[in-house]
């Protein structure tokens, strides 16, 4: 999953600042000029819009790999903290996934799950899974 | 084989086999401060990266303990001339497995995997087939219901193996041991779990035999309805095993092709570099 971090815009024309949004998020890499209205911008933008998990998620993520490998509390954990760096073998891997399932009520794809290697990755990969749950039942 | 194992207790023990060599290094036997930076000293400015990236003196330990396992297991191999352990170099294949880049001199028979626990780190050295290995510490305590992780992750009939055993205990070790050969496959294919998630494939043992398993693999036919096919020819030979009376170590090996079918030897050594090296068993398989 790659993770996003978040960018504010602001534009001279507050009205057409929905609009403008909306084509940002629809492309969501680079685009060549940008139009606003009155406003013509030659300057190439670049834009990347990034959504990191929230940090309630991150927290959650990090309590379970704590447990999970039996971190003593001197050892600090965040978000880019990599499972391998902390002791953990393809075993505790699996758990801490089988941990994040039950937590979050989400099902993790094998391959999802083998591709995990950073808490800031589970966290990401939780929050995209949970958001793509049927409404009905919530979050 | 050999299979050179070290654990934390740092004993590392090497499997002879005519194809595969396990080693063993016990990692808490190594306390010795001097020996340790002579260890150091033999890793790649990569290699000492890895190890500082690790989070804590124990987990830095064991990392330099593995690199330098490895490296002095597969000079000690090398019969044409002495190899200085701090030459070789390593690469990855596409995958993301490990391998020793021979830089110019190409079609070297020698493969290595290793695996490592808290207190043992293993490493298998074959010649002409890639080898996996992977051990486990028999105590080691499974935080889920080991029948609801196996219906998660491994195939339906290992579930239902699993699922006639009756004492828990007895259940733990076996899913324990279903790992390891199953861990012990993936890493000897060498293309990552995707290539062979668990639930597709059925480590079985074969009647009659002791520490002898069979790979089947599941393929869905596109039928209608849609049939699920078995094969379980042969292709990789399993060893399971106990080392130090701690740990299980299973081995795959693909079948040499020239040697089809024919037992595997597997000498057990435990190693210390360039302290100790001793002889701890040599089992046929078959």
């Amino acid at each position: 999953m790659a993770s996003l971090s978040t960018t504010s815009l602001s534009f001279k024309a507050p009205s057409i600042q929905s609009t403008r949004i909306y084509q940002v998020l629809h492309k969501a890499s680079s685009f060549k000029s940008i139009s606003f209205g009155r406003f013509q911008s030659s300057k190439r933008l670049r834009l990347q819009i990034s959504c990191a998990a929230k940090p309630e998620t991150v927290q959650k993520v990090g309590d379970i790999v704590r447990e999970q490998l039996a971190l003593s509390t001197d050892t600090a954990l965040t978000a880019e903290s990599k499972f391998s760096a902390l002791g953990a073998d393809s075993l505790d891997t699996v758990e801490i996934v089988m941990a994040l399932e039950e937590k979050f009520d989400i099902s993790v794809e094998e391959t999802d799950a083998q591709n995990i290697t950073t808490i800031q990755e589970a966290a990401d990969l939780i929050e995209d899974l949970v958001q793509k749950k049927p409404a009905a039942q919530g979050s | 084989m050999r299979i050179s194992v070290m654990s934390q207790m740092q004993r590392s023990f090497s499997i002879d086999l005519p194809s595969l060599i396990p080693l063993q290094l016990p990692s808490h036997e190594v306390k010795s401060t001097s020996l340790l930076k002579r260890y150091s000293q033999l890793l790649s400015p990569i290699e000492k990266d890895g190890v500082d990236q690790m989070r804590g003196d124990e987990l830095k330990k064991n990392a330099l303990l593995a690199r330098t396992l490895v490296r002095t297991t597969i000079s000690r191999y090398q019969t044409n001339k002495e190899v200085d352990p701090r030459s070789l170099m390593f690469k990855k294949n596409v995958y993301g497995k490990p391998e020793v880049d021979w830089q110019n001199c190409n079609n070297q028979p020698l493969h290595f995997n290793i695996s490592h626990t808290d207190s043992l780190i293993a490493c298998g050295v074959t010649v002409h087939v890639p080898v996996g290995i992977d051990v486990e510490d028999k105590e080691r305590k499974i935080k889920h219901d080991v029948l609801a992780f196996a219906k998660r992750f491994y195939s339906a009939d290992e579930v239902n193996v699993l699922a006639t055993i009756l004492d828990p205990e007895v259940q733990r070790k076996e899913f324990i041991k279903l790992w390891t050969l199953k861990e012990a496959y993936v890493k000897a294919l060498g293309k990552g779990f995707s290539a062979a998630p668990f639930n597709t494939f059925t480590i079985q043992s074969m009647p009659g035999t002791e520490g002898a398993y069979n790979l089947c693999k599941t393929s869905e036919v596109t039928a209608d309805p849609p049939e699920e096919t078995k094969k379980c020819n042969g292709g990789w030979k399993f060893a399971l095993f106990d080392l130090a009376d701690s740990h299980y170590a299973a081995v795959c090996t693909e079948d040499d092709q020239a040697n089809e079918g024919a037992p595997t030897k597997i000498i057990v050594r435990k190693t210390i570099p360039f302290v100790e090296d001793q002889l701890i068993s040599e089992r046929i398989f078959l």
